[in-house]
C-alpha cells in the first residue's frame, strides 16, 4: 500500500489531488508491492506458525484417523487407517458422553455466572463510590497467580462437611450442610462456583475497562430524563458494553470448554464421574496411550469450541 | 428539594457501606488461598498437613526455604526461566504486532486465510499437538537446547488476535498521513503506530510472560539434562514423590515462583487496564 | 480463486491418502532374544534418568561405580514424577532416549511393547535373585525387559492400643479377624472408622486386588482377563461389607488420613512403607510405639500387591553395554543395602534382606515377609486403562452398593472391550 494517487512515480508527495487512475502496469506494480509488504510483515510469524503449529495440527489430525497407540510411537507409520472409526466410537463411549454433559453444564452455568460476578464487581468499582480501586484490582487477580495446590487445600477445607466454613455458616442458620465434594450431584456445582471465583477477576478488568469507555454524557442525559440507576444500567451501560461482553464471553467460553485443572486437582473427575470434563477424559486417554482416539476426541472438542464461539457472535455480535 | 437531597445522600452512604462490605468480603475470599500459601510456606510439614488447616503459623520456620535453596540450584533454574520467558515475551511482542499490523492495516492476498488459520489455532485444544510438536523439534535437533525451549513459543495466535483487534482502532488517517509524507511501511509501523500501542503491548507482555514462566510440560520433556530445567520443573522434582508430596517444599517453591510474576504484573497492571479496554470495544 | 483453493485442498488430501496408504501394522512380535553383554569393566558415558529423590541421590551414589570402573562416567538426570511417563513416551517417540531409565512397574508393559526396551541379558542378571512378584513385572511376551530396582508392598497399618481394646493385641490374622477388629475398634475403642479403605477412585485396585489374590482369584495374565470369577466376587463382597457396615468412610477428605490415624479416629488403613515416615512425623515423638503393621489377612493365602520401580535399558542406547553393567552393579546385594540406607527404598534383591540394616527393624521385617509372595498385575500395555475401569466399578460398589457379582461382570466386560493390547 505504498502508493500515492499520482500516476507516474509511486511515493511522490500528493500534489495532484485529481483522481487520475494509474496505468495498468503501475497498478500491478502497486499490487505486487502491497503483497510483498504485507507478507514481509507476516513472514516471521507465518514461518514459525506453519512449522510449529500448523504442521503438528495436521499430523495430529491425521493421527485421529488411525488407531495409533503409544506402543506404536517408534513406528508411527505402521498403523492402521481406521477412517472415522474413532469419531464414531466416541459417541458410544459412556465416559465421553458423560464428560460432554458435565462440560456443557459447566459452560452453560459457569460462563453467565462468571460474567455476572465480574460485571457486578466492575460496576461497583466503577461507580465512583469506592476508593482503593487499585487494591481491589490487584486483589481480585490473585487467584490467577496462586498455586493450584494452595487453592485446592483451602477450598477443600472450605467445603469440608464437618469443619468447613460453608457448612459452619449453614449450621448457624440451622441447615445441615451436605458433603459438597463427595456428593455426585453437588460436586459439579461446587466446582462451578470455584471456577467462577478463580476467573472472575480477569473478566472484571475487561469489563471495568469497557465501562470506563462509556461516555459520561450519556449518563448525564439519562439522569436528566429521570432514569433510575437500574434503568441507566439496562438502557445505557449494557448496550454500550456489548462488544466487551462478547469478547469476555467468547474468551471465558473457550476456557471453560477446556476445563481441566479444577476437576483434576479437586475431585479427580469423581465422585462417580460427575465432574469428569472432556479435557480430563482426553488427558486420561492420552495417558493410556490411545493417541488416535484421544486426538479424535480433541477435534470433536475443537468443533464444539468453534460452534460456541459462532453462537456467541450471533447472540452478542454487532447489530448494525 | 433539600429533603430529597439528604435522602439521596443517605441512600448513597448506605449503598457505599454495603458495597465496601461486599467488596472487602470478596477480597478476603479471593486473597485467602494466596495468603494461606504464603503463611504455610513458613510452617513445618507436620503443621501444613494438620486438619483443620491452621492460618497463622503455630511454629514459625524458615526450614522449607532453607532446604529449597540448598537442594535446588536456584540461580541456574531462575536464570533459565527468566531467559526463556523474556525471550518468548519479546518475540511475541515484536512478531505478533508485526503481523497484527499487517492484518489490520495492510491489504495483501491470503490475509483472510492467515487470519482464519490464526483464529482456528486459538481454538485447538492444547494437548493434541504436544507429541507431534516434540517429535518435530527433536528431528530438528533442538532437544535439550535453549532454542528448543524458546522457538516454538516465539509467536502465538492469541498475541496476533489481540494486536490485530487493538491495531484496528488506530485511525487510518494517521497512517495515511505518514505514507503521504513518504515514510516506508516499516518506519510507519515502528515510529508512528507502535508507540500508540503501549496498553496492548503491556497486556500481551504480562500474559505471555505469565504463561511462559509457569510452563511445565514442554521444558520437562525437551530438557534431557537438569541444567536446562526451568524453575517449575525443578520445583516439581524436589517436592512431588511417587507416593508422597513434600508440601513444605511445594509451597515455599510456589511462593518463590510467584514473586517475579507478581512483580512484573504490579509494574504493568495500570497499562493492562487500558489495554484490554480498547481491544474489547472494536 | 475458489477453484484454486479447492485444487489446493484436494492436493493435500491426495498427499495425505498416499502417505496413509503406505501405513498398516504387521501382526508380528512375540519373543525376543536377549543379546549378551561382553565381560569386563564398563566404559564410556552412561546416561541415566531417574525420578524423584532417587534421581536426586543417584548421581552422588553412582560415583562408587565410577571408582570401580574408571573408564565409565555416569550422568544422571533427575526427572519429576509428575509427567515422567509423558517424558519417557515422548523420548521414545522422538528416539531421544537415554541409556538407562527408571520406570514405574505399571509402565513396563506399555514401554516394552513400543519395542524401545532392550531384553534383559540373562548372563548378566539372574532372575532368581529377585522377589518373584517383582521379576514378573518385567516380563512382557515371555521376555524380561527390565530389572527390578526397589520394591514396595502394602500392609495393614493399625493402632496397637485400639486393637488391644478391640480384642486383637497382635493384630488381625484372617479376613474374619480384620472385620472383627474394625468393628471392635469402633464399638469398644471409640474410633470413628475401624479401617480406612479406598472407595474406588484412582489406585483403589491396589487395595482391592490383594483381597482377590488372597482368595485365590487369578485376575489377569498376559493373554487372559478373568475378573468374573466366584473368588473375585467374594473378595468384592468382603470389601464392600466394610462400607455397608459403617466401618469404612466413603467420603474421607483428602489429607485427613494421617491426622485421623494419629488422633485415634481411624483405627487402621492399608498402605506401603512410605507411610511409616509420614505417620511418625505427624504423630511426633513416641508415636512409633502406638502403631504396628500386619500382613494382609489370610483367606486362602496372604497375598499383597507389589510395586516399586524397575530399571530398563533402551534399544537406542548409545552405550548399551555400559548401561547394563550399571544396572548389574545396582542389583548387587551390598549395593542394594547401601541404596536402602541412602534413600530408604526397599531392596528388590532377596539376599539383601539378610543385612542387619533391614533385619533389625520389626516393621521392615514384616514388609520383607509380605514381599516374598506379593503379586503384581500382568505387564500388559492396556493395564492402566483396565485399572481405571476397575476403579470406576469399585467406586459404584462402595458408594452405591452395587451388587458384587454384577460389579465383577461389569469389570470383565469393560476389560474385555479394552483388551490386553497384544
Amino acid at each position: 500500500m505504498a502508493g500515492a494517487p499520482a500516476a507516474t512515480a509511486p511515493a511522490r508527495p500528493a500534489g495532484a489531488t485529481s483522481p487520475v487512475r494509474p496505468a495498468g502496469s503501475v497498478r500491478r506494480r502497486q499490487r505486487l508491492r502491497r503483497a510483498l509488504t504485507g507478507w514481509a510483515f507476516s513472514a516471521p510469524f507465518t514461518v514459525l506458525f506453519v512449522v510449529f503449529m500448523a504442521l503438528p495440527v495436521m499430523a495430529s489430525l491425521v493421527m485421529s484417523f488411525t488407531d495409533l497407540r503409544s506402543t506404536d510411537l517408534r513406528n508411527p507409520l505402521a498403523v492402521n487407517v481406521v477412517g472415522i472409526d474413532n469419531y464414531i466410537r466416541l459417541f458410544s463411549d459412556d465416559l465421553f458422553l458423560r464428560s460432554s454433559v458435565n462440560t456443557l453444564v459447566f459452560v452453560v452455568v459457569g460462563v453467565p455466572l462468571t460474567m455476572v460476578l465480574a460485571l457486578a464487581a466492575a460496576t461497583a468499582l466503577n461507580s465512583g463510590l469506592v476508593r482503593f480501586r487499585a487494591l481491589f484490582r490487584v486483589g481480585f487477580y490473585l487467584p490467577v497467580v496462586t498455586s493450584i495446590v494452595a487453592i485446592a487445600v483451602v477450598w477443600r477445607f472450605l467445603l469440608d462437611p464437618e469443619i468447613g466454613l460453608v457448612n459452619n455458616l449453614l449450621r448457624l442458620v440451622g441447615i445441615d450442610g451436605p458433603s459438597w465434594l463427595f456428593d455426585s450431584r453437588l460436586a459439579l456445582p461446587s466446582l462451578i462456583v470455584m471456577a467462577a471465583w478463580r476467573n472472575f477477576g480477569f473478566l472484571m478488568v475487561i469489563f471495568l475497562a469497557g465501562l470506563q469507555a462509556v461516555p459520561a454524557d450519556l449518563y448525564e442525559a439519562a439522569t436528566l430524563d429521570g432514569a433510575t440507576r437500574w434503568q441507566q444500567f439496562r438502557n445505557v451501560t449494557l448496550p454500550m458494553l456489548r462488544p466487551t461482553l462478547l469478547f469476555g464471553g467468547v474468551v471465558t467460553g473457550i476456557g471453560y470448554l477446556q476445563l481441566f485443572e479444577e476437576p483434576f486437582v479437586m475431585t479427580q473427575g469423581g465422585p462417580l464421574s460427575s465432574t469428569l470434563s472432556v479435557s480430563f477424559h482426553i488427558y486420561n486417554q492420552f495417558g493410556f496411550g490411545n493417541y488416535g482416539y484421544a486426538a479424535a476426541a480433541s477435534y470433536v472438542l475443537f468443533l464444539a469450541i468453534v460452534a460456541l464461539s459462532v453462537v456467541q457472535f450471533r447472540l452478542l455480535g454487532e447489530r448494525n | 428539594m433539600v429533603a430529597k437531597d439528604t435522602a439521596l445522600r443517605t441512600r448513597d452512604r448506605v449503598a457505599k457501606t454495603v458495597l465496601y462490605v461486599v467488596l472487602v468480603l470478596g477480597l478476603l475470599a479471593v486473597a485467602g488461598p494466596f495468603v494461606w500459601m504464603a503463611l504455610s510456606s513458613v510452617k513445618p510439614e507436620r503443621e501444613i498437613r494438620e486438619v483443620p488447616p491452621t492460618w497463622w503459623p503455630e511454629t514459625f520456620t524458615l526450614d522449607n526455604f532453607r532446604e529449597l535453596f540448598s537442594r535446588l540450584d536456584f540461580p541456574l533454574y531462575f536464570f533459565n526461566s527468566a531467559l526463556v520467558a523474556t525471550l518468548v515475551t519479546a518475540g511475541n511482542l515484536l512478531f505478533c504486532s508485526l503481523v497484527g499490523y499487517a492484518l489490520a492495516k495492510l491489504r495483501y492476498p491470503g490475509k483472510r486465510v492467515l487470519f482464519l488459520a490464526v483464529l482456528g489455532m486459538l481454538m485447538v485444544p492444547g494437548m493434541v499437538t504436544f507429541v507431534p510438536q516434540f517429535v518435530l523439534v527433536s528431528n530438528m535437533g533442538l532437544t535439550n537446547t535453549y532454542t528448543g525451549l524458546i522457538l516454538p513459543f516465539l509467536v502465538g495466535p492469541f498475541g496476533v488476535f489481540l494486536m490485530r483487534q487493538f491495531l484496528q482502532s488506530i485511525p487510518d488517517d494517521l497512517i495515511e498521513a505518514a505514507r503521504v509524507d513518504g515514510a516506508g511501511e516499516f518506519r510507519i509501523f515502528w515510529r508512528v503506530v507502535l508507540p500508540l500501542c503501549r496498553p496492548a503491548l503491556a497486556t500481551l507482555g504480562i500474559l505471555t510472560f505469565l504463561g511462559s514462566w509457569n510452563n511445565f510440560l514442554w521444558p520437562l520433556v525437551v530438557a534431557t539434562t537438569e541444567d536446562k530445567y526451568t524453575l517449575p520443573v525443578a520445583l516439581a522434582l524436589y517436592s512431588v514423590g511417587q507416593n508422597r508430596t513434600d508440601y513444605g517444599l511445594l509451597l515455599s517453591g510456589a511462593v518463590v515462583v510467584v514473586l517475579p510474576v507478581l512483580i512484573v504484573f504490579l509494574a504493568l497492571q495500570r497499562h493492562f487496564l487500558r489495554g484490554i479496554a480498547t481491544t474489547g470495544i472494536k | 480463486m475458489r477453484s484454486r483453493r479447492l485444487a489446493a485442498a484436494a492436493g493435500v488430501v491426495l498427499a495425505a491418502s498416499v502417505a496413509l496408504a503406505g501405513c498398516g501394522r504387521d501382526s508380528g512380535g512375540g519373543q525376543e532374544e536377549a543379546k549378551s553383554v561382553g565381560a569386563g569393566k564398563a566404559s564410556g558415558d552412561i546416561t541415566v534418568w531417574a525420578m524423584g529423590s532417587e534421581g536426586e541421590k543417584l548421581a552422588e551414589f553412582a560415583k562408587e561405580f565410577s571408582t570401580a570402573n574408571p573408564d565409565a562416567k555416569v550422568s544422571v538426570t533427575a526427572v519429576p514424577w509428575d509427567a515422567a511417563h509423558q517424558k519417557i513416551a515422548s523420548a521414545i517417540a522422538a528416539k531421544q532416549t537415554p541409556d538407562v531409565s527408571m520406570i514405574g512397574t505399571t509402565w513396563q508393559g506399555e514401554f516394552a511393547k513400543t519395542g524401545a526396551l532392550d531384553p534383559t541379558p540373562s548372563d548378566l542378571i539372574k532372575k532368581d535373585e529377585f522377589f518373584p512378584g517383582a521379576w514378573d513385572t518385567t516380563i512382557v511376551d515371555s521376555t524380561s525387559y527390565g530389572v527390578p530396582w526397589y520394591v514396595e508392598t502394602r500392609l495393614i497399618y493399625y493402632r496397637k492400643d485400639l486393637a488391644a481394646k478391640a480384642g486383637f493385641p497382635d493384630g488381625p490374622k484372617t479376613w474374619d479377624d480384620l472385620k472383627a477388629m474394625a468393628k471392635g475398634m469402633k464399638e469398644k475403642a471409640g474410633a470413628k472408622w475401624g479401617l480406612n479403605l479406598q472407595p474406588g477412585k484412582t489406585g483403589s485396585w491396589q487395595s482391592v486386588l490383594p483381597f482377590a489374590w488372597s482368595n485365590g482369584a487369578d485376575v489377569a495374565s498376559a493373554d487372559k482377563l478373568s475378573f468374573d470369577t466366584p473368588e473375585m466376587t467374594e473378595a468384592l463382597a468382603y470389601y464392600q461389607s466394610f462400607f455397608t457396615e459403617g466401618l469404612s468412610p466413603t467420603a474421607l477428605p483428602d489429607g485427613s488420613l494421617e491426622p485421623g490415624f494419629v488422633k485415634g479416629e481411624i483405627g487402621a488403613f492399608i498402605s506401603g512403607p512410605w507411610h511409616m515416615g509420614i505417620v511418625e512425623e505427624q504423630g511426633g515423638a513416641g508415636f512409633k510405639d502406638k502403631y504396628a503393621v500386619a500382613q494382609m489377612p489370610t483367606k486362602k493365602s496372604s497375598t499383597s500387591f507389589i510395586g516399586g520401580s524397575n530399571l530398563a535399558v533402551f534399544k537406542d542406547a548409545k552405550n548399551r553395554d555400559g548401561g547394563w553393567k550399571f544396572v548389574q552393579w545396582l542389583s548387587k546385594p551390598e549395593v542394594q543395602v547401601k541404596w536402602y540406607q541412602a534413600v530408604k527404598d526397599l531392596p528388590a534383591v532377596q539376599s539383601a534382606w539378610t543385612d542387619p540394616a533391614l533385619t533389625g527393624d520389626t516393621f521392615l521385617a514384616a514388609f520383607g515377609q509380605q514381599l516374598k509372595s506379593a503379586k503384581a498385575p500382568p505387564s500388559i500395555p492396556t493395564w492402566e486403562q483396565i485399572a481405571a475401569a476397575f476403579d470406576l466399578e469399585v467406586e459404584k460398589l462402595c458408594k452405591q452398593n452395587a451388587d458384587a457379582s454384577a460389579t465383577a461382570k461389569a469389570i470383565q466386560e469393560k476389560a474385555s472391550a479394552i483388551g490386553t493390547g497384544s
